[in-house]
């Protein structure tokens, strides 16, 4: 009976000292790395933050170098030429117009031009000065800064989380 | 010994046989248990279920070894094991935010984790296999991960000139050589420059003592009704290049005291003919004639004012010079007029250039500023203060020592000090124990040291030395990577030959052309071969695309040639002689290789060609979205209205084929024209000029 006693203490006593070694997972604490790469203010409400990943990062630097002059109502150098363009080009954060176009059909308007998928000829087409990367970096930019918030389309597969 | 005696210790010899040999085999059990609980084995095994649990599942077993994995680059000496846990990282289909971690990808950056490891740009200690020891500081390991955001840091360590995708790094880097931080710290890759604050030998010829006071206290001459906002400064960010210095009211009166006597030469006023200054006086609008005038010349190009607008002050204009809203109530009279004539007198080493004043303008500009640039409660604030005492100047002597004011500020007379503070230049690369936290209750990091120091310099030394600066969030995290990426002599072997130097160019140019460079100080706001600043456009190209009589017309009278440029080159009122000296050394100088001037012949742009150029400019590639012709188009280009006179149909081609090619970061899409549409759109675009309009606005600029 003792005997049995002490052989199942000492199990769980090694069992306890195994776990114990075991280390949680960084992200059970407040983590300073969970802050973003970079970030943007939204622009209909500059009080609220958005954060941005390495990729929407990089699109927001090419954003803000090719695109603001006509995506949006304000530039770096002041005026904005969005309002002398017929039609007006969406402003980068027009969620209602962007968010139901694919990431395919924002790829080919960027790389081939307005024209190409339809649209005004106003757009020109930038394949041959950006790179795919940089492309695909816009694209991520303008969907980080949707609003309403941009929603990706669901994934095949279940989601996993780690036990 | 009786029997049943020797039976009952047998028995109790059997039992404690029995425990010991248990306990023997639990302790035996217990290191392969804890084996089997090893974090990365568990993370091992979990990735297995995470990938079974995905389509892709082929894909992501592929090649798995069921071990530690490790990183080894031995030229560089790394050995890391992070993807022994981070097991997805190169998997491309696992980018996206939702896979959890430690599975998720790598983002898509220009090095290869496979080539490069981990812990070169995140830090950390690549050999750990627990999470604790490869990420955080332990006893045996100083440098734990970097925060995300300060990543950058890491790539500055290579890269020392900046780079494009770095943003934060090179904002880091300007503000610290903004900020004058090179006057008592070495630091990487920032040079002292040969002026950092303006020298003091001269400056009670400059301003009054209650000022001196004043501007030590508290080195903002702008304040919001609420004392916070503070408009002196850098980019708009509300940071004065002079700290705010931490003196008692003992330590004002003597400093100022000390500086208010400083004066070698006496000022010589520049004598105007009072005869004519009596007539300037007499007109009734003499102050709003100068204000006009000080618009013309586009002063706000380098200096700021603070423009109030619907109860909200905003400054308007430039950073290059001090901001000038109380510039008034400041300045001597005498002394402003002198500066504005020749700013190199007072400063050899300032950035203004000197204009050709005539003495109307100069006068009317300077009534101008002392009477509507100021603030009669500027030094309402400021005790009465006599003449300094011998014992204040002798204390203010020492103060501007011990207080390091002579790191940035020249006295002629007084040593100066350089290296004042501690070398900064291997910040990056020290180690906790390296660093002094005193009493201080923040985490030992390096990066939490940085922010403290930058923060509050008490909060780690309560004797610190250090002036306080006050930064924006987002200037603090600035700075912060630009120090971390100090890393002076790679403690990595192998990693010194991987770095990027900076280039450092110079553009000196000799003779005429010299003279006028320097006096106008061009290179302040046009970059010539890399070297200058950034305002204004790039001039190393400019003999290819401009005319040279365009050039000439332009020196004489800029225009701004771009409708959504706020900032605009000044009238410098130049001389025919200077204009075409300058208009000429750019011409034959300033050239590119991929643009030759003689392989396209204007004569041969016929008039069926011409009308093609404009249909194709119109309708199929519809230029005027971007461009201005006349009154209509797009502000996102330069207005074309006059191209014909201003560039060379040469420029226009080789633009029109590549226009990143000369200039890198133009924001022009390269299209695809064929060569008949190229020339077809620069012969229609050679057709377009205008004639005198130039005279015009230049007439109306001098009309009083």
């Amino acid at each position: 009976m003792r005997l049995k006693l002490i052989v199942v203490l000492a199990l769980l006593l090694s069992a306890g000292f195994g776990t114990s070694c075991r280390e949680k997972p960084a992200a059970a604490k407040p983590d300073p790395l969970a802050r973003a790469y970079d970030s943007e203010p939204d622009w209909n409400d500059p009080q609220h933050v958005i954060s941005l990943n390495y990729q929407q990062a990089q699109g927001k630097r090419v954003f803000y170098q090719y695109c603001v002059w006509c995506h949006a109502d304000s530039t770096p150098a002041g005026p904005s030429n969005r309002s002398n363009l017929n039609p007006n080009p969406p402003l980068g954060n027009d969620g209602a117009t962007l968010n139901p176009l694919s990431d395919d059909f924002m790829r080919n308007v960027i790389t081939l031009g307005g024209g190409v998928v339809g649209k005004s000829t106003s757009m020109p087409p930038w394949g041959k000065t950006l790179s795919q990367d940089d492309i695909d970096a816009v694209i991520a930019f303008y969907r980080a800064i949707a609003q309403p918030p941009y929603q990706a389309p669901a994934r095949p597969g279940p989601k996993y989380s780690v036990r | 010994m009786p029997a049943e005696e020797l039976g009952k210790a047998s028995r109790r010899m059997r039992l404690a046989f029995a425990i010991s040999s248990v306990a023997f085999l639990v302790v035996l059990a217990v290191s392969p248990v804890r084996d089997y609980l090893r974090a990365w084995k568990r993370y091992e095994r979990d990735y297995i279920r995470f990938a079974q649990s995905r389509p892709d599942t082929k894909q992501l077993l592929a090649d798995k070894p069921f071990e530690i994995d490790q990183i080894w680059i031995p030229q560089m000496q790394v050995v890391d094991r992070c993807t022994t846990c981070h097991q997805g990282i190169t998997q491309p289909t696992l980018e996206d935010s939702s896979v959890i971690q430690p599975f998720r990808a790598h983002p898509h950056i220009p090095h290869r984790v496979r080539d490069w490891g981990c812990v070169i740009c995140h830090r950390g200690q690549g050999l750990a296999t627990e999470v604790r020891d490869a990420h955080e500081t332990t006893l045996a390991w100083e440098q734990p991960i970097l925060p995300v955001r300060y990543i950058q840091a890491s790539c500055g360590v290579c890269h020392r000139s900046d780079l494009p995708q770095t943003p934060r790094l090179n904002r880091g880097r300007k503000l610290l050589a903004a900020l004058n931080c090179v006057g008592c710290h070495r630091l990487q890759g920032i040079e002292r420059p040969a002026m950092l604050g303006p020298d003091l030998t001269n400056i009670a010829s400059k301003v009054s003592r209650a000022w001196i006071y004043k501007w030590l206290k508290d080195p903002r001459t702008l304040t919001a009704s609420d004392g916070s906002v503070v408009v002196n400064g850098y980019e708009n960010e509300d940071e004065p290049r002079m700290p705010k210095f931490r003196l008692n009211e003992n330590e004002l009166r003597a400093l100022s005291g000390y500086l208010s006597t400083l004066q070698t030469e006496t000022l010589q006023p520049y004598k105007f003919d009072p005869r004519e200054v009596a007539a300037w006086d007499r007109k009734p609008d003499l102050v709003e004639q100068g204000e006009t005038r000080f618009r013309q010349m586009f002063c706000t190009t380098c200096h700021s004012l603070a423009v109030t607008r619907a109860g909200e002050t905003k400054l308007i204009g430039g950073d290059i010079g001090p901001e000038l809203t109380k510039v008034g109530s400041k300045a001597n009279p005498d002394w402003l007029t002198a500066w504005l004539r020749n700013p190199q007198a007072y400063l050899p080493q300032a950035q203004m250039p000197r204009y050709q004043w005539s003495d109307q303008d100069l006068y009317i500009v300077t009534r101008y500023i002392e009477s509507r640039l100021t603030d009669p409660t500027l030094l309402s604030d400021v005790p009465k203060l006599q003449s300094p005492t011998a014992a204040e100047s002798q204390l203010g002597r020492r103060l501007f020592l011990e207080k390091g004011c002579a790191s940035c500020h020249v006295i002629k007379g007084v040593a100066s000090q350089a290296d004042y503070g501690p070398d900064l230049a291997s910040l990056g690369s020290k180690t906790v124990s390296q660093l002094e936290f005193g009493n201080s209750r923040m985490a030992r990091t390096l990066v939490s040291y940085i922010e403290a120091k930058i923060t509050d310099p008490l909060s780690v030394n309560t004797a610190a030395r250090m002036p306080q600066y006050s930064l924006t969030p987002n200037d603090l995290e600035a700075i912060t990577s630009a120090l971390l990426s100090m890393s002076g002599n790679p403690a990595r072997a192998g990693l010194e030959n991987l770095i990027l130097p900076a280039k450092h160019p110079q553009f000196r140019p000799a003779g005429a052309f010299g003279e006028l460079f320097e006096r106008y100080k061009c290179d302040v706001c046009h970059r010539f071969n890399g070297f200058g600043g950034t305002l204004a456009p790039d001039l190393t190209f400019e003999g290819s695309r401009a005319q040279r009589k365009w050039m000439v017309d332009f020196l004489k009278n800029p225009q701004t040639l771009r409708p959504t440029l706020t900032f605009r080159m000044p009238q410098f009122n130049m001389t025919t002689e200077e204009a075409t000296v300058l208009a000429d050394y750019l011409g034959i100088v300033m050239q590119t290789p991929n643009v030759n001037l003689e392989g396209v012949n204007a004569k041969q742009f016929s008039p069926p060609i011409v009308s093609l150029g404009k249909q194709l400019y119109e309708v199929k590639y519809q230029c005027q979205s971007c461009h201005t012709i006349g009154s209509t188009g797009g502000y996102v280009g330069p207005n074309l209205s006059n191209v014909g006179n201003w560039m060379n149909p040469a420029w226009l081609e080789g633009w029109l084929k590549d226009p990143q090619s000369l200039v890198p970061d133009a924001i022009e899409p390269r299209r695809a024209f064929t060569d008949e549409e190229r020339t077809a759109l620069t012969a229609y675009l050679m057709t377009l000029k205008q004639n005198g309009s130039t005279r015009t606005t230049a007439a109306a600029g001098r009309g009083q």
